[in-house]
């Protein structure tokens, strides 16, 4: 079952010189202006309690696409069929007015988002709950912190209980607890099959909350998936942006190639495979060729877990070891360390970069470079993705 | 359709709230300054400066004749301004959404009218502390009043809807009407320029729907031919504001 459907949508601006070049060309036929394709012949669905993640480079046309799926502008051409509630957080707190109390922003911005009063007043006190804002609530706006208002904001929209929810960058408000909580009170209403347009620069939330990824460029969708292999391309994307480098992409790799990564390797001390136990000593071995003489160059690596998650990363920059690769040696770099990570598969990325990250010049990333597993645990046992090595102490206490 | 009115409502009654947040006295200004405009007009003119009209016999005749032209004038000047500028003043709810623009049109225009009723409702009581004649005729008063609302709302829907394109309007429209209060028979009275300049009264619209409510004020009489003429002008701006609107709207929305 689908709750949005988009076919084909196409939203052009006429691009005038002048405002008034605009007036005289709805009135006489005059052809005035240049266009600009802000969305290209869009297509796609998003089922009932799917949640739909959006990433692009800024101006690919997100927003554009957003405001016409809240209605807010119409498409140029194409349709758009909403099968249930739209409610549209394009800004958190649409219509907040800082000389208000919450009590009466809430009243005001619910019906706004498409609430009728009685709706509200039915779920005022769940609202004021899930906000946290206790007393505050009958207070205006203006004494409010802007985590505080976002909350407020977030909690009036969560309670609006629409079909189709499109959040755009609003996920990163609040503190980590308020953002847990709202992350799984979305997962909450995911199972009532809500389902979610959401869009931010955040990529880790991204992997954690969607379903499936669309990747905008320049209007049109050039990549639509499961969200590691669309976040991938995103960063394909980015790299290339940041410096005109012609790089050659391949299936997971990419890069200017003035040196190459011509393996990697991850091993265990011990268990001389790439099976590792947690707390083992391990190798990450890089070999790598340069093609011509670079000084100054940066060779780092990137663990991710099975989400594509990033657990560790370092690099030799911030290692503070100095490489500088000469015509067509081979070097082999190793990364030695102790694997103090938690269970279960993990992938390796690796990268030749200028200083501190691959944003300024990319010489050669590849993704999943390498794979490897940790199974058991060497030494005490513990729960979750890292070890700390606590200790313990107890204390008699004398009163 | 019920819902977006409620919406424009609800919007307006915001309006109104807006204006005297943290104020002590509050909603309570709404009826002080309608009530000091009222008081100035009367006892500057009628005991300071003792203005009298030839055509009636009362000390009050001027004041009489100003408070229903200048008060309608002041809701006139306020509603067109501000409505012509919806798209400027509601452009955070307009762009994020998604409710009709014409909405927001009537949201402002209710705000505006309930100042209006207020500030007349004043002037009735006025006439009645001086002890002048009300008759039946006054029934009429409020269709007068909902005609010069109606000529108000479409003239500045017409206006906003150039706006955004033209944003030299913002400022011509308040010397338009600057002019124009100051060619309409308000603060004189009719005689003292028609011989003149006829042409200012019979072509100014505004005076059709002005002077029946001032003959109302001074003789309870009903001047039935200009009330046609007024319904006829709203008719016309009527069609011409929605058939532009339709024709603009979505235009407007990429430009804002």
């Amino acid at each position: 079952m689908n709750a949005l459907e988009v076919r084909n949508l196409t939203k052009i601006y006429k691009l005038y010189e002048k405002p008034s070049h605009r007036l005289l060309e709805i009135f006489f036929k005059r052809k005035k202006h240049r266009l600009f394709y802000a969305n290209k012949n869009i297509s796609f669905n998003l089922k009932k309690g799917e949640t739909l993640g959006i990433i692009g480079v800024n101006g690919a046309g997100k927003s554009t696409l957003l405001k016409q799926i809240a209605g807010v502008i119409e498409p140029t051409s194409g349709e758009i069929k909403r099968y249930g509630r739209v409610t549209a957080l394009l800004e958190l707190g649409t219509g907040f007015n800082p000389e208000f109390t919450g009590v009466e922003n809430i009243y005001f911005n619910g019906m706004l988002i498409g609430m009728n009063k009685d709706e509200i007043s039915k779920k005022l006190n769940s609202i004021i709950d899930f906000s946290e804002l206790g007393d505050f609530i009958n207070e205006p706006l203006k004494t409010y912190s802007s985590g505080m208002v976002m909350r407020l904001a977030f909690s009036i929209a969560i309670h609006s209980e629409p079909q189709i929810l499109i959040v755009d960058e609003a996920l990163s408000v609040g503190d980590a607890h308020f953002s847990a909580k709202c992350t799984k009170e979305l997962k909450k209403l995911k199972e009532k099959n809500l389902s979610v347009i959401y869009v931010s620069h955040d990529l880790n939330s991204l992997k954690l909350l969607c379903d499936r990824l669309i990747l905008l460029n320049e209007g049109e969708i050039i990549e639509e998936g499961n969200p590691e292999k669309v976040i991938n391309v995103y960063n394909y994307l980015i790299a290339a942006l940041n410096k005109n480098q012609s790089l050659t992409v391949s299936e997971n790799s990419f890069g200017n190639l003035k040196a190459k990564i011509l393996s990697c390797e991850v091993k265990g001390v011990e268990s001389d495979s790439n099976v590792l136990s947690s707390g083992e000593e391990g190798v990450v071995g890089l070999k790598i060729k340069a093609d011509e003489d670079i000084e100054n160059i940066t060779v780092g690596i990137l663990i991710r877990d099975r989400f594509g998650q990033d657990i560790f990363g370092t690099n030799t920059y911030y290692l503070n070891k100095k490489i500088s690769l000469r015509k067509n040696k081979t070097y082999l770099i190793e990364f030695k360390m102790p694997f103090n990570i938690g269970a279960g598969k993990y992938s390796l990325t690796a990268a030749i970069h200028s200083d501190e990250s691959h944003l300024n010049e990319c010489v050669h990333w590849i993704d999943k470079a390498a794979s490897f597993e940790i199974a058991g645990i060497k030494g005490i046992k513990f729960i979750g993705l890292c070890r700390l090595d606590p200790e313990v102490e107890i204390k008699e206490k004398y009163v | 359709m019920k819902e977006h009115f409620k919406i424009a409502f609800e919007l307006a009654f915001r309006d109104l709230r807006e204006r005297y947040v943290n104020t002590s006295f509050g909603q309570l200004w709404l009826l002080i300054s309608p009530l000091v405009t009222i008081l100035i007009y009367t006892v500057i003119f009628s005991d300071f400066m003792k203005m009298r009209m030839n055509l009636v016999e009362s000390k009050y005749a001027y004041s009489i004749y100003l408070i229903p032209g200048l008060l309608s004038w002041n809701f006139f000047a306020v509603a067109v301004s501000r409505i012509s500028n919806t798209f400027f003043e509601k452009a955070h709810l307009i762009k994020k959404v998604n409710i009709p623009t014409f909405v927001y049109y009537i949201a402002t225009f209710i705000s505006e009218f309930v100042i209006y009723i207020i500030s007349m409702v004043f002037g009735v009581l006025f006439l009645v502390v001086i002890g002048q004649h009300i008759g039946a005729e006054f029934l009429w008063l409020p269709m007068l009043m909902l005609l010069v609302g109606m000529f108000a709302f479409f003239l500045g829907v017409i206006f906003s809807l150039f706006n955004p394109f033209f944003r030299d309007l913002k400022e011509i429209i308040p010397i338009i009407l600057q002019l124009w209060f100051w060619m309409t028979p308000i603060i004189y009275v009719k005689e003292l320029i028609y011989h003149k300049y006829p042409f200012l009264v019979d072509f100014n619209p505004f005076y059709y729907f002005i002077e029946p409510m001032q003959t109302l004020f001074l003789y309870s009489k009903v001047l039935y031919k200009d009330v046609a003429v007024s319904f006829a002008i709203v008719a016309v701006l009527a069609v011409l504001a929605v058939w532009l609107y339709k024709k603009m709207i979505a235009e407007i929305k990429d430009v804002i």
